[in-house]
């Protein structure tokens, strides 16, 4: 199974950590080698010591993409999920990455800043913080993304199951089916089928 | 007028030509009668054996049992002899929406009959019978909501209707209802192609009711006919709504049937028929085929599959593969045989051999019967008497399905599974 990069790109709360998370057993149980490489997480390690500057954000953005490079050319999924907000950057990733699938998690600001966990938008709203994307730092939403999931309108389970038929489509997964039939269900069939007759 | 050029099929399970042609005639069906005047209209053939699991699965495959690997609702384990119930993984064969798709194009099937449980598609399916969980029946998942917030119906709660017809008919209406709710937000949402929506309420009227549907005289007739004016308006809905965002509507209208109808005279118990010649038995009591005696020769599957108890096919099978020839003779004389106060039973005994082609065929029944109309064909293990009667009053018919097409096709033996390829070409021009 060849590898590819999973890109996801959206405003900080967006859904792209939980929705990584999410897809990460759905794939594994298709077989599929997988690592996420989490904004936050690639801060404490890879990243480690850069700042919310625009030149600190490219260059990690690019590390990410390097390394998820790597990976897919490897035969590994890599799942990213960071905000990545300029689309130059993206692109350049794109250009040199095979198999480059950018899924853009879109939200609005009135609905992060209602979600709002860790109270950030609320800061950042409020002056406190500085070089906040889609705040007070600029986002570019991507222009041609191959997967947008809106995660103010959709369930979680909606999102994932267009970004997991997505890939399906794309041929870059096996079509994996749930197409067991339980022993409970079996009670159910059966008494249907008796119900008409049957059996 | 319409550019897009569409195809859209309206099932309606187990109506027969006769009675669609009768409630046209009559009125009661109105838009459907305004359909068939535009269209063509003629007899059709559903699957053997003739029911729903295995004529749908021929119908969006286009291939018979043999090649999709479906010939009941029903299959034994032949290590353990249990029931089993094939679901729509072990269909074998692409779907016509499988195969649009690779074209690019976007099917929308809702209540498909055996399809349970609902995998991707070029498009949205939403499964029907026998389909239990919403949530497995559904693909892709985005529309769940959509359907839970509608309260959409996947079927009518037989179990209760079967006795209750004053609910039989509430929850008739209720589930068509849901379904032509389900169907306006996936037609206006969903950039389709190929539309497809199968009634099953009509097979399951007909089952409890058929009587009440034929005979004037019945206390439910008004309330059959009602139910069908129902089933005509959703029909009129649909052809309104096709009419105004399809190219050319009337060339891409489809309706068909899976099979037909007809009262039942008798059940016919052939499991007790094989016991009674001494080709099967069970031991020590036992309530299902899990009990086999090893010397058992044949059992029967509903509703009308021979199974020889083959040696190397069965775990206890007893008949060596150079009997099987005239084992086959000898059963096909005995149903041949079978008379219900001198009037014969079977009409055709068909060898699975001549029947059946393709790599699942050796999964399949050895013989196939069809019995002439009203004698329904039934594989209880344990019944005893051959001939009884139940509270059902209707049954399957093989050669009176209806096929409703936007031109004419000349062909005598047409049946269900030829029409996939139609509709394919459909998309050609």
């Amino acid at each position: 199974m060849k590898g590819f990069t999973l890109w996801f790109t959206g405003l900080s709360g967006s859904g792209k950590s939980t929705l990584s998370q999410a897809l990460e057993p759905v794939l594994l149980e298709r077989g599929v080698k997988i690592e996420i490489l989490d904004g936050d997480e690639v801060r404490t390690n890879l990243s480690k010591g850069l700042g919310f500057s625009k030149e600190d954000r490219d260059t990690n953005v690019r590390r990410i993409g390097f390394v998820a490079n790597l990976l897919s050319r490897n035969n590994v999924v890599a799942i990213t999920a960071a905000i990545s907000p300029y689309a130059e950057i993206r692109d350049e990733i794109r250009a040199r990455t095979a198999n480059f699938v950018e899924v853009y998690t879109e939200c609005s600001i009135d609905e992060l800043t209602r979600r709002d966990p860790k109270g950030l938008y609320k800061k950042a709203l409020a002056g406190e913080i500085l070089n906040f994307t889609g705040v007070s730092d600029p986002y570019e939403a991507p222009e041609n993304p191959e997967i947008v999931v809106n995660t103010e309108t959709e369930t979680l389970e909606e999102s994932l199951d267009k970004i997991i038929r997505s890939l399906e489509l794309m041929g870059l997964i096996p079509a994996g089916e749930d197409n067991h039939t339980s022993a409970e269900e079996e009670v159910v069939i059966r008494q249907r089928l008796q119900s008409l007759g049957y059996l | 007028m319409a550019e897009r050029q569409r195809v859209c099929v309206v099932g309606l399970d187990g109506v027969p030509i006769g009675l669609l042609e009768r409630l046209a005639d009559a009125g009661v069906m109105p838009n459907i009668a305004a359909r068939i005047a535009a269209g063509h209209l003629r007899p059709m053939r559903a699957s053997l054996p003739e029911i729903s699991a295995v004529s749908w699965t021929s119908f969006m495959t286009g291939v018979q049992p043999g090649e999709h690997g479906i010939f009941g609702f029903t299959d034994v384990n032949p290590g353990t002899y249990q029931l089993e119930f094939p679901n729509f993984s072990q269909v074998e064969a692409p779907t016509l929406w499988d195969r649009l798709g690779k074209r690019g194009l976007h099917s929308v099937v809702l209540n498909q009959p055996a399809t349970y449980p609902a995998r991707t598609i070029p498009g949205v399916l939403v499964s029907g019978f026998v389909a239990v969980d919403l949530s497995r029946s559904v693909k892709p998942l985005k529309w769940l909501g959509t359907l839970r917030r509608q309260d959409y119906r996947i079927d009518i709660d037989t179990g209760r209707a079967r006795s209750d017809h004053d609910w039989l008919f509430q929850d008739l209406h209720y589930t068509l209802e849901s379904r032509g709710a389900a169907l306006g937000r996936l037609w206006d949402e969903e950039d389709w192609d190929f539309m497809q929506v199968v009634v099953t309420g009509t097979d399951r009227l007909y089952h409890y009711l058929w009587d009440a549907v034929e005979n004037p005289d019945h206390p439910r007739h008004a309330q059959a006919l009602d139910y069908h004016r129902a089933v005509d308006r959703f029909v009129g809905q649909i052809w309104d709504r096709f009419a105004a965002d399809a190219a050319e509507p009337e060339k891409h209208f489809w309706m068909l049937s899976d099979h037909g109808f007809c009262a039942i005279k008798q059940e016919v118990q052939l499991n007790a028929l094989l016991r009674e010649q001494g080709y099967l038995g069970l031991e020590g009591g036992g309530t299902d085929l899990t009990a086999i005696d090893p010397s058992s020769r044949a059992f029967a599957l509903d509703p009308g599959r021979i199974q020889i108890h083959l040696r190397g096919r069965y775990a206890r099978g007893a008949v060596a593969a150079a009997e099987v020839a005239n084992l086959k003779v000898e059963l096909a004389d005995a149903f041949r045989s079978l008379r219900y106060h001198g009037e014969p039973v079977i009409r055709d005994v068909h060898d699975a051999a001549d029947l059946y082609h393709g790599q699942c065929a050796e999964r399949g029944p050895d013989l196939v019967l069809l019995a002439h109309p009203g004698f329904d064909l039934k594989a209880s293990p344990t019944a005893t008497e051959i001939f009884s009667r139940t509270d059902l009053v209707g049954m399957h018919t093989w050669d009176d399905a209806f096929l409703l097409a936007p031109y004419p096709i000349e062909d005598e033996q047409l049946w269900i599974g030829d029409i996939a390829g139609h509709l394919e070409r459909e998309f050609e021009n």
